[in-house]
């Protein structure tokens, strides 16, 4: 018989349990409506000068504004700039910046800060650097107006300012611009659409940033990276995520709103959840490529390479690294398929692919006599990983002596720029990826130069090659550019100065309740337009 | 005892630097480059040596060791290569979460873990022994981001009763503080309770078998007399080293359930810092645990005499 004293104990008992989800509940609901909750890497660097990482460019486009822009078809708008102009013998560049703009500090944004900025940035980026070679000087007629004289003309002179595929062009404060370009600028004062949330700041778990009610958008529609970037929340959050199943859990939750990066093998619980969609906000997405160095055997051979272009199966490649066909491409063009000089040029001898006798064969005659061909591995990059045991897989196959040297990217970082043998701790491969975007500018990717010490790793070297390339910089219209591309790959596909393994798209995550998220033609996060509806 | 004590605190200061040095030395001989990592995967070789000029890593290394050593010295950690803040702000930043989960997760397996153990060694051979045990295997084995997804599914995305992830200060309200650490401290916990059980029953098995609680059984004693008063006293010495180790472990040992559970802790700091190769970082989490890990271990010394009169220092 249970006595009164235990009932009314097992009764409060029961009722607590029962209350205790509601109240719990309370601490799980969506974020508010002008908040949107973002799942995002560490920023880690937040100079823009100082590193090329994803996160750090989102920080950037974020906290910071450029003098020009690209639209969705990659030509270059103005963005800061009001009016500018060139003189006839176009050596000289006039710019007149917009009013109206203001850093987050709430000084004026004015040409010195422009030309400082300018200064800084042409000494880090390749682009940047040309800029700089060629000029005379750059300077500050008065606080809106600064020039930029040539010693020759450089027709790719806004194309280059307004590039996101080098270091993302900031306009910062003079007094920030003036330090050197590898000592870190960690004011975080832009003159961009957000201001960054410096007390809520917590590396490695999360950033704030709120809408800069100071910013004076371009009255033109915003498209792609140009256009006017109103900007319709209060506040964005960005969670430092580093487990992806748990920041799908978390979007499904409603916890947040967005996650960039959703693994592959979770689109199908994405697709049938009625809350979220996926949507390929990137349009080009990246391209995974590899590179041999020209400077150890086999690679030095020509014949080597041209048998990788035979022996590497694109499909194949795309199928581990991207198991959604959805999202995967085949790329045989070195400008990538999303640039305007994208083309066939050279590409049917290979194109398919996947043919280990050919390559084989090509080997052979190569003088390939069984030598060690050392693959670095990055074993923390889950894609660039796989698709290195595929490519030590199919070497094997047609009798290459293969070692895959599984490291972390940091070791591999450090190994790659080791030129000597093999067994003095060198290496033969290496795959790496870029924004397809990116390979449309010859200037800035490391991967399109071929002039050898000075080249990326690997060091390529065609004369050929180079000498067409020098040329990118200074033609003027679209239409000779193109036929200069065509040529251009028409030398490298046959020196093969590196190749391509395939093109993905990776789509993003989002509550459907997020919308008005600008598609771009390049992997970066843009905040502006984005609109959130109550849940 | 105060002799003890000043000791062992003289012996914390030599184990620390003697892990400082080791630690440092191991990371600058490890390959792997921070600038690397700055610099990112498209970076060129002038970028990344001027980064390495900047940060002076193209120092020789006794020279980066002694101007490290004097920053120690005069208590600066150095600053974080990325972040770019200094390396105790960063801790700082990072240790409530972690030892709240901790703190949580010791109290969550002491109470129960211990309670079991009783309750085993209680009704060993019967049902309740075996029912506990194999709780205890299970608890031992699966590994704690399978639990972790398992209750998130449960209970934050089905039931939508608890939140998937993250962390709030305990200043951001105690509900939300507790609620965020329901889901990652049972996960954690289920091992350590598998454990603290484990060697409470073994302990108390032990000393239920001694003659002097047959004499205490003669005499009359309660069952509950018999196992808290007698058997769990004596038994107390390997079940509070037990503890004393767990939570020694948590402190540093909690990285998976802090990247399941998205808790921005200790533990995710040094993985990524050893990502990073963020060596300031690195040295300073190590310096610090080993430091916690020696006044845990006096603290479980010092506990026993508490419960053992015959242990004294």
């Amino acid at each position: 018989m249970i006595s009164r004293r235990n009932f009314f104990k097992a009764g409060i008992a029961v009722g607590t349990a029962l209350s205790i989800p509601s109240v719990l509940r309370a601490q799980t609901s969506p974020t508010s409506g002008q908040t949107v909750s973002m799942a995002t890497a560490d920023i880690g660097i937040f100079d823009p000068i100082l590193s090329t990482t994803e996160m750090t460019y989102d920080h950037a486009l974020a906290i910071h504004d450029t003098l020009f822009g690209i639209d969705s078809k990659l030509l270059p708008q103005p963005q800061m700039v009001s009016k500018w102009g060139v003189s006839d013998d176009k050596k000289t560049y006039t710019f007149e910046l917009r009013d109206g703009l203001r850093f987050h500090d709430g000084s004026p944004v004015t040409a010195a800060d422009c030309v400082a900025s300018i200064r800084r940035w042409g000494v880090a980026d390749s682009g940047g650097q040309l800029i700089m070679a060629r000029t005379r000087d750059i300077s500050k007629k008065d606080d809106k107006t600064f020039t930029i004289d040539l010693k020759e003309p450089l027709g790719l002179l806004v194309d280059i300012l307004a590039s996101p595929s080098g270091l993302f062009p900031a306009i910062m404060r003079e007094k920030d611009a003036d330090r050197p370009p590898t000592e870190q600028v960690t004011s975080n004062i832009g003159s961009g659409p957000f201001k960054f949330n410096e007390a809520f700041a917590k590396p490695g778990a999360s950033f704030v940033y709120e809408r800069n009610e100071q910013y004076v958008p371009r009255k033109e529609p915003a498209d792609g990276l140009a256009g006017g970037k109103s900007v319709n929340i209060d506040r964005a959050i960005w969670q430092v995520m580093t487990d992806q199943q748990t920041a799908i859990s978390a979007l499904q939750a409603g916890e947040i709103d967005y996650c960039p990066a959703p693994p592959a093998d979770l689109y199908s619980v994405i697709d049938s959840d009625p809350k979220l969609e996926l949507q390929v906000q990137n349009k080009a997405g990246k391209v995974y490529y590899l590179r041999m160095n020209f400077l150890q055997p086999p690679f030095n051979n020509v014949k080597a390479r041209q048998a990788m272009l035979h022996l590497v199966d694109q499909e194949a490649f795309l199928s581990v690294m991207a198991p959604d066909s959805r999202y995967a491409h085949p790329v045989t063009s070195i400008f990538g398929n999303s640039a305007p000089y994208s083309n066939d040029e050279n590409t049917g001898w290979f194109k398919k692919g996947g043919d280990p006798e050919k390559a084989r064969q090509l080997f052979q005659e190569a003088g390939y006599a069984g030598e060690k061909v050392v693959i670095l591995q990055p074993t923390d990059w889950q894609t660039g990983s796989t698709a290195s045991q595929l490519l030590g897989a199919a070497l094997r196959k047609i009798g290459v002596n293969v070692e895959l040297a599984p490291m972390s990217f940091a070791e591999l970082a450090t190994r790659r720029a080791n030129k000597g043998a093999t067994e003095d701790g060198g290496w033969n491969m290496f795959i790496s990826n870029d924004s397809d975007m990116s390979f449309g500018d010859p200037i800035s990717v490391p991967f399109l130069r071929a002039d050898g010490d000075k080249a990326w790793y690997g060091w390529p070297k065609n004369d050929e090659y180079e000498a067409l390339r020098a040329k990118w910089a200074d033609v003027d219209s679209f239409e000779e550019r193109k036929a200069l591309a065509h040529k251009m790959q028409r030398v490298w596909w046959d020196f093969v100065g590196g190749l391509m393994l395939g093109q993905i798209v990776s789509p993003i995550a989002r509550r459907k309740t997020l919308t008005g998220l600008i598609e771009l033609p390049v992997g970066y996060i843009p905040m502006w337009k984005m609109q959130k509806a109550s849940a | 005892m105060a002799v003890y004590i000043l000791r062992r605190l003289v012996s914390a200061i030599a184990v620390m630097a003697m892990v400082g040095i080791f630690v440092f030395l191991l990371l600058r001989l490890a390959p792997g480059d921070p600038a690397a990592m700055i610099a990112g995967r498209s970076a060129t070789e002038e970028m990344l040596a001027g980064i390495r000029e900047q940060l002076g890593l193209n120092e020789p290394l006794p020279v980066q060791f002694i101007r490290w050593l004097r920053d120690m010295l005069g208590g600066d950690f150095g600053t974080s290569i990325f972040a770019g803040r200094p390396v105790l702000e960063l801790i700082s930043q990072r240790l409530e979460p972690s030892l709240s989960l901790s703190i949580l997760t010791m109290i969550l397996s002491v109470t129960v873990g211990v309670s079991f153990g009783i309750l085993a060694a209680w009704r060993t051979g019967g049902f309740l022994d075996r029912l506990l045990a194999a709780f205890s295997a299970l608890g031992y084995s699966i590994p704690v981001f399978v639990i972790g997804y398992f209750l998130i599914y449960f209970f934050a995305i089905r039931t939508r009763w608890l939140p998937v992830q993250g962390y709030v200060p305990i200043d951001g309200g105690l509900g939300s503080w507790f609620a965020h650490l329901v889901l990652p401290t049972v996960a954690l916990g289920l091992g350590h309770i598998a454990f603290i059980a484990r060697v409470t029953r073994a302990s108390m098995l032990e000393v239920l078998s001694e003659d002097y609680m047959r004499t205490a059984a003669a005499k009359g004693a309660s069952s509950y007399a018999m196992l808290f008063h007698h058997a769990l006293k004596n038994a107390g010495v390997p079940i509070l080293t037990v503890i004393g180790i767990s939570f020694a472990y948590l402190i540093g040992g909690v990285v998976l359930t802090e990247t399941v559970f998205n808790i921005p802790g200790i533990g995710r700091l040094v993985v990524d810092a050893i990502n990073n190769r963020d060596y300031p970082i690195i040295q300073g989490v190590v310096i610090l645990t080993s430091g916690l890990y020696v006044l845990i271990n006096l603290a479980v010394d010092l506990a026993y005499t508490l419960i053992d009169p015959r242990v004294r220092y």
